[in-house]
């Protein structure tokens, strides 16, 4: 993974200084909280319903096992034993004291992290595919890109100040895992017809309250173009969007006002107008520095199958059966990425206590050559695990309770942190998460592949317009009510879901669901035909009639 | 600031409520000017005495941020349009019992 140079140190050490003294000065007195606020906005510093919230920075969802014993310390010592992995591949603690923050970055710095980039109107944290440089879908590793876009965008001067914050995704399969659609702007490395590498730009994607799958503006362009054509796009966006309304302030507010026909040709217009002296050409050596850092670990020769692996297995129905949810392919005979579900029971989804953290560190430092990743489903990835030691890696998650068998099933819901802890939230959204986790539960395997995601306000942060069932919290004059969507997906065919009807009373919602899961059983053609290609057959109808067959 | 909230009627009880600016803990106005994480022991004003309250509590910037009018009954209670909200304000989460001030008081 990247490693810091001497200039990357430098200006986070700078910064923590800096936040330091901005600190004794708002707990002095000397700043007032209109001062401070944009300040420690910009350092991931938020205040919430109960506490401070630290949101800390990890680059494309990568992490080594330091990093993540780091993040452990920290809940342990500043926090309250737990940390929470978020859908931007981030991780926030819910009770720092600002007091402490300062400190808590001291000791991120010294494992080359930070919380820059994650709060404010500038460009956040570049995310991507979990499987980056594991899975052979990929036509190559994502992440050097990833790398080079997170170094162009820190602290650009021209795009600090953005109209509203700024997200960029990047992926490198077919299968889309990182939600480049949604994004303000999505990267899909791809081949042209001469057979180079370089991306599709996809943008004005988006969620919130006008949730927008984004538009392709360029079906490829070359690689050592790739920046001046996200520098001319920043520019458009910087210059004409909105800033007299923060709810239209984001990128694809613009990209639809203007039309993405005429969008393009004003980026066109900013690519074509950029002098020699503007266009940013990294030189190939820098290209090939910062992939260096992503050179694959040295895999083994290895056999496609692994006799301890059928072995285990044939002995342990348990491992068997999490086998079949929570492995993906990996590039290399011998090996498999594993996805660490952080969706037990009566778990708060996404949420990992100190001592768990330690025991992915360790797994990732003795299995997974030091390498974890935290997925926008709020999950953990060990993206290489040799197939003869998978057991061993099992039964030390599953002893640290993170063997839940769930992964993309139902109960492997995307979560927002909801009323319980966000200040902007108008319902809670993790009890729900819950109730919904225990009722699927005892339908296990049947439902199969169903993605459910829920928002405890119209901001979205669970990302439940790209539900196929989306639950979005709501308030009505004080009581909290969950309006339903079907359909929407986040892939590489992302979608909107299309709400139902009526919002239910938080009673309800469970067993409205419950009658949609089995009005999914009795009308699939077979157990093959998920639950989203069933809705997409036959139409949301007979779905919406079992969600309020009882109203 | 962080948090606009519903305009209260003047005769509605209310209490001050803000952040500890230290720690970011909810925290209520006293009789006294201070500051206390029990809503029990807040001062519960109508008028402009909480009108007065509330401006000397945006003056007290290292002690309290983001002050605002809470309504509650006449005897301290979390009451009204925002119940909810500041109940789990007042007490915790309430997906996680072990924390929040319900956490020391059970």
């Amino acid at each position: 993974m990247y490693r810091y140079d001497e200039f990357d140190e430098q200006m986070v050490r700078d910064r923590v200084a800096q936040f330091r003294g901005q600190v004794e000065r708002r707990l002095s007195g000397e700043l007032d909280e209109d001062h401070f606020k944009p300040l420690r906005l910009q350092n991931g510093v938020y205040l919430q319903m109960h506490a401070y919230m630290l949101r800390i920075a990890i680059p494309y969802g990568q992490l080594s096992s330091k990093q993540m014993r780091t993040l452990a310390d920290v809940g342990e010592k500043y926090d309250k034993g737990y940390g929470h992995f978020t859908t931007r591949q981030n991780i926030q603690f819910n009770w720092i004291a600002l007091k402490d923050i300062p400190t808590v970055l001291e000791e991120l710095a010294n494992v080359e992290m930070h919380a820059i980039q994650t709060s404010g109107n500038c460009i956040r944290n570049v995310t991507t595919d979990q499987f980056a440089g594991a899975t052979a879908e990929e036509i190559e590793d994502p992440r050097p890109w990833c790398e080079i876009i997170r170094q162009w965008s820190t602290f650009h001067p021209e795009f600090a100040h953005l109209p509203r914050k700024f997200k960029i995704a990047v992926t490198a399969a077919e299968t889309d895992r990182a939600a480049i659609r949604v994004h303000d702007i999505g990267l899909h490395m791809k081949h042209n017809a001469a057979g180079e590498v370089g991306f599709e730009i996809i943008v004005g994607g988006g969620l919130g309250r006008t949730p927008i799958v984004g538009t392709t503006v360029k079906d490829w362009v070359a690689k050592d173009d790739i920046l001046d054509w996200l520098e001319a796009i920043m520019r458009v966006y910087n210059l004409h969007g909105r800033r007299d309304n923060k709810y239209k302030a984001r990128i694809k507010i613009l990209v639809t006002e203007l039309t993405p026909e005429v969008f393009t040709k004003q980026v066109d217009a900013e690519f074509e107008a950029q002098r020699d002296e503007e266009k940013v050409r990294l030189p190939q050596e820098e290209v090939d520095r910062i992939s260096d850092y992503f050179k694959a670990p040295a895999f083994e020769t290895l056999p496609a199958t692994s006799a301890a692996y059928e072995e285990a297995k044939a002995n342990d129905e348990g491992f068997a059966k999490w086998t079949e949810t929570n492995l993906s392919a990996h590039k290399v005979d011998g090996y498999t990425s594993v996805t660490v579900s952080l969706k037990p029971l009566n778990v708060a989804p996404g949420d990992a206590t100190s001592a768990q953290m330690r025991v992915l560190a360790d797994i990732a430092k003795a299995y997974s050559f030091d390498d974890l990743r935290v997925t926008h489903i709020q999950n953990i990835v060990l993206p290489h695990i040799k197939l003869d030691e998978l057991y061993n890696v099992y039964l030390a998650l599953d002893d640290a309770g993170l063997g839940a068998d769930n992964v993309d099933l139902a109960s492997d819901l995307i979560c927002c942190p909801g009323l319980d802890y966000c200040n902007l939230a108008n319902a809670r959204s993790i009890p729900v998460a819950m109730e919904i986790q225990n009722m699927f539960s005892k339908y296990d395997r049947d439902l199969g592949k169903l993605h459910i995601n829920i928002s405890g306000c119209i901001n979205a942060c669970g990302h439940h317009h790209v539900g196929n069932i989306g639950i979005l919290g709501v308030d009505k004059k004080g009581e909290e009510f969950y309006q339903i969507t079907f359909g929407g997906r986040a892939d590489e065919k992302a979608r909107i879901g299309d709400i139902q009807g009526p919002g239910l009373r938080q009673e309800e919602v469970t067993p409205a669901l419950e009658r949609v899961a089995q009005k999914y059983l009795e009308i699939r053609q077979n157990s093959d035909e998920k639950f989203i290609s069933t809705l997409e057959r036959l139409g949301a109808e007979p779905f919406k009639e079992a969600l309020y067959a009882d109203s | 600031m962080s948090s606009v909230r519903p305009k209260l009627k003047p005769a509605t009880p209310k209490v001050v409520t803000a952040w500890d600016a230290s720690n970011g803990f909810t925290t209520y106005r006293t009789p006294s000017g201070d500051w206390t994480q029990n809503v029990a022991e807040a001062e519960v004003l109508t008028h402009e005495a909480a009108d007065e309250a509330l401006e000397a509590a945006k003056k007290d910037q290292t002690r309290a941020t983001d002050p605002y009018l809470m309504e509650v009954t006449e005897d301290g209670k979390v009451t009204g349009r925002e119940t909810l909200r500041e109940s789990i304000r007042a007490e915790g989460p309430t997906c996680h019992p072990n924390y929040g001030r319900q956490a020391e008081v059970n």
